[in-house]
């Protein structure tokens, strides 16, 4: 371990951390962490490496499955958060949790006793002072700017004199001067002896502002390291690591005609804001390509958009030829479009329909599973298919009539993936189609894919795992802030590189 | 998975775990009865009454004699119809409690298919029959597509708007029914449906009409929609996933819609059978004193039988009884009606309590679950 200064105590200790999602997902796979006094720790690693998982767990948020925390050497539980930040851990979630027709000073001062506010306001204008975070009292939080409501949520927790200040992707939404006075407010948090973690999947910023380097992968710590050994190449590949798993064989690819042509799309998020910003591209017959980009940065909404799910705003999609701009997703599937989503548990499958119900689920409409045209279901149609099925992609059900819930992850994935190529679709698209899933079923589905892609099929892949993007891909692209930063094959790149361009660091 | 030999239909259910799931709903609702009574007995007991002669009398003349059991019946009969419109939007993935105000639509629509008849003397006939249950259904539809498109198109919550429709319901019937609609010869009541115009009674001299066919024959045609066709498949799909069911191409808006629309008829019919179809009256009386309730103890029939179709018949006979056999508990055992509210209650509390177990058990199940593999994981991160 890279400790800072020998000889200081930590002031706490996570030991063994694991933790198990009820519906089973491995966050984290035992976790060891010590964070010292006096400094900012950076917590570094891609979506669903762990890191947030791990601190909301610090604070309480959340219950290790097994594993301990000690604070100043001694060993406490956390019943709830309110626990932990009486004992002096606060964390800043990346959406904030404030009330929002409360003035900013009624947030700060929010939940404590009347005894504790006896001067509070000059207290906390001097906290403000001193850490250089203003924001106007008086004013209601709501009309306050993204940068200042997040200052309130930091005064929050220092007001309540936290030692330990947990920060989620501080800067996701800040202008760059909100930043840079964020970033000054640290180093003299800093200096007054708090520690603050920092989490982050920015390279950048992780070395601008950190004393020590701590990087996760897929629920475990990989690397160590404090700032000055550090570099940005580094970084990316611990980020990013490799995985053991067996290399997946892939002849040369044999594109064909165009399948699929995406032409200068712009797509909005839920919340208004632009999502996917122009993006272009075309993938042929016989080709997988792939996606690459930390979360966030515009995949979800492209995918929707391009399978009906999502309003295209502006520009056009041809799918075999013709323009499915803004066409429902019953039509696409028609036409030969797959879409394995990225949440197969509330999207693509219904936990609670057994499996022979989640066999017709998109082709329930499809004239083999109808008897005549009332709409009456032809259940021994989908009985059979739902049998070749498990079959043929070795499903372990406890029954054809157990509700899916029941399969394990890789299991539903396989019903999914399954149901989706029985569409016999001349596009598919998989969205982080081997997320959560173990190693085994990991190697399944991208093997399907490959297969999938030697017959002929187009293949849109999008993953944040930037591995599987380098090896099932023919072609990659590399999404940032809703555009493609470039676009590239993967013997002409290498995962260092892409790393950098995930970050924002380089442009092609 | 293997498919062992051996196809015969009964060999097929027994292997279908969804055959299974639903003996031990049965057995579950079976419990929760024996669980009910014996708690109201308690209850009638520390109340001064004898326990076993109320029962008696209770199901003695609900089950046991001819006319009790008609009686049972006709008093199922509504409540199997209004369980429908919850149980319908309940797998659509609603809380609509609005089959009362639905079934005084209904009620209304029969009665204007009486007032139409004293001017159109053909209407008292089948025909007119006929044309009553389609007004009732309708002005039961009309009421449940307003909460829909307040849903759909508004985002108002399905329980604001139908409470309030309810309201708005009871007092537009009232009013219609005391100040445009009476009968001259007793303004307690609306005008009576004509004798020609009235659903047949099955036995003459009871109280059970045809209704209550009408009523066993859309709880069939309901769990057919739901299970075998395609429409119904993608309301239970709304339902369970919104999401989900998007990504299938199915609007979860059109299973909304439709989820009310066939409630509202279901609720609809149930309040022009009540008119049509029950002795003495055959109108709406002051106060749709005929009526109350008739809406919200569907909502206790659709509890007890698990939200299915099928399983309803029984929870409707069941509620009908109840209902049926306090007359005789109160004339033979001194027991007030409220009393049968009250095992009511303890039942549906009781129905509750499997469904809480199975929390707990997969709950504690899980958790063991999660400490094996913690357990494995944290070795591996330690030899690594």
């Amino acid at each position: 371990m890279a400790a800072p200064e020998t000889g200081r105590e930590p002031v706490v200790s996570m030991r063994d951390i694991v933790k198990i999602y009820p519906d089973g997902t491995v966050a984290l796979r035992g976790v060891n962490l010590d964070i010292y006094p006096g400094e900012v720790l950076g917590l570094l690693g891609e979506n669903g490496a762990g890191k947030t998982t791990l601190m909301k767990i610090l604070a309480g948020f959340l219950k290790p499955t097994s594993g301990y925390i000690l604070l100043r050497g001694r060993r406490v539980v956390w019943h709830s958060a309110a626990e932990a930040l009486r004992h002096g851990i606060g964390m800043v979630h990346q959406h904030l949790s404030l009330v929002p027709v409360f003035t900013a000073y009624e947030n700060i001062i929010l939940g404590l006793p009347s005894r504790m506010l006896a001067g509070a306001r000059q207290r906390i204008e001097k906290l403000m002072e001193e850490t250089g975070l203003e924001v106007p009292l008086d004013e209601v939080v709501e009309l306050l700017s993204f940068g200042e409501q997040q200052r309130v949520e930091i005064l929050r927790m220092l007001f309540r004199n936290v030692d330990v200040l947990i920060l989620d992707e501080p800067t996701t939404n800040l202008t760059p001067n909100e930043t840079e006075t964020l970033f000054n407010a640290i180093r003299k948090l800093k200096q007054q002896g708090k520690s603050i973690v920092f989490i982050t999947h920015k390279l950048r910023e992780v070395l601008e502002i950190t004393d020590r380097i701590v990087v996760m992968r897929r629920g475990r710590v990989v690397g160590e390291l404090p700032r000055a050994m550090a570099d940005p190449r580094l970084l990316a590949r611990m980020m990013v690591g490799r995985e053991v798993l067996m290399r997946v064989e892939k002849p040369p690819a044999k594109p064909g005609e165009v399948v699929l042509r995406v032409e200068n799309l712009w797509v909005k998020r839920d919340i208004g804001t632009w999502g996917v910003r122009g993006v272009s591209f075309e993938i042929r017959a016989g080709e997988i390509f792939g996606i690459a980009g930390v979360e966030g940065n515009g995949q979800a909404e492209l995918v929707e958009a391009i399978t009906g799910l999502r309003r295209v705003e502006r520009g056009k999609i041809y799918f075999l030829g013709r323009d499915v701009t803004n066409l429902g997703p019953a039509e696409l599937y028609r036409m030969g479009m797959a879409h394995v989503p990225e949440d197969r548990r509330s999207t693509g499958l219904i936990m609670d329909m057994n499996v022979v119900e989640n066999s017709i689920l998109g082709l329930h409409r499809w004239e083999r599973f109808l008897r005549n045209k009332w709409g009456m279901l032809n259940w021994a149609a989908a009985e059979e298919h739902a049998k070749e099925l498990v079959k043929k992609y070795e499903i372990a059900a406890p029954g054809l009539y157990s509700p899916v819930k029941y399969l394990s992850g890789g299991n539903q994935q396989k019903l999914l993936l399954g149901r989706e190529i029985s569409k016999n679709p001349k596009l598919i698209v998989a969205a982080q189609p081997t997320r959560g899933l173990d190693v085994a079923a990991t190697e399944y589905v991208r093997r399907m894919l490959v297969a999938l892609r030697n017959q002929g099929h187009a293949v849109l892949l999008v993953s944040s795992d930037t591995d599987e993007v380098m090896q099932l891909s023919d072609r990659i692209a590399v999404m940032y802030r809703g555009r493609f930063v470039v676009v590239t094959r993967p013997e002409e790149v290498t995962e260092e590189k892409l790393g950098l361009y995930m970050g924002g660091i380089e442009q092609a | 998975m293997t498919v062992t030999a051996g196809n015969s239909l009964l060999e097929r259910l027994r292997r279908d775990p969804r055959m299974h799931e639903a003996v031990l709903r049965f057995g579950e609702s079976i419990i929760a009865l024996v669980i009910g009574l014996t708690i109201g007995a308690v209850i009638l007991w520390v109340s001064g009454y004898s326990p076993g002669e109320a029962y008696y009398y209770l199901f003695q003349s609900s089950l046991l004699d001819t006319y009790g059991l008609t009686s049972t019946l006709s008093f199922a009969t509504p409540v199997l119809l209004t369980g429908l419109t919850f149980a319908i939007g309940a797998r659509a993935g609603l809380f609509n409690i609005g089959a009362e105000g639905q079934l005084y639509m209904g009620a209304l629509g029969a009665t204007l298919l009486a007032w139409l008849a004293m001017h159109v003397p053909l209407l008292d006939s089948p025909l007119g029959t006929l044309v009553g249950l389609l007004l009732g259904a309708a002005l039961g539809a009309g009421l449940a597509l307003i909460a829909a498109m307040l849903r759909v198109y508004r985002g108002v919550h399905e329980v604001v708007s139908t409470i309030m429709l309810n309201w708005i319901a009871y007092w537009l019937v009232y009013y219609l029914q005391s100040q445009k609609l009476y009968w001259p010869k007793d303004p307690t009541k609306s005008i009576p449906v004509p004798p020609g115009a009235r659903l047949p009674l099955l036995l003459p001299g009871t109280e059970l009409s045809a209704s209550f066919l009408i009523a066993i024959g859309f709880t069939v045609f309901t769990y057919y929609l739901l299970w075998h066709m395609v429409h119904g498949y993608e309301l239970r799909a709304s339902g369970l996933s919104p999401r989900a069911a998007r990504y299938a191409g199915i609007d979860p808006n059109r299973s909304i819609m439709l989820a009310f629309v066939l409630g509202g008829v279901a609720a609809g019919l149930a309040g022009a059978g009540e008119v049509m179809g029950r002795p003495p009256h055959y109108a709406i009386t002051s106060g749709l004193s005929n009526l109350v309730n008739m809406g919200f103890d569907g909502i206790t029939v659709a509890l007890i039988g698990a939200n299915h179709p099928l399983g309803m018949i029984p929870a409707a006979i069941f509620i009908g009884a109840l209902n049926a056999g306090s007359r005789a508990m109160q004339a033979f055992a001194g027991v007030p009606l409220e009393m049968v509210r009250i095992v009511e209650g303890v039942i549906i509390i009781a129905l509750a309590v499997p469904g809480i177990l199975h929390m707990i058990e997969e709950y504690l199940r899980r958790k063991r679950e999660l400490r094996e593999i913690a357990a494995k994981e944290a070795e591996a991160s330690q030899a690594g």
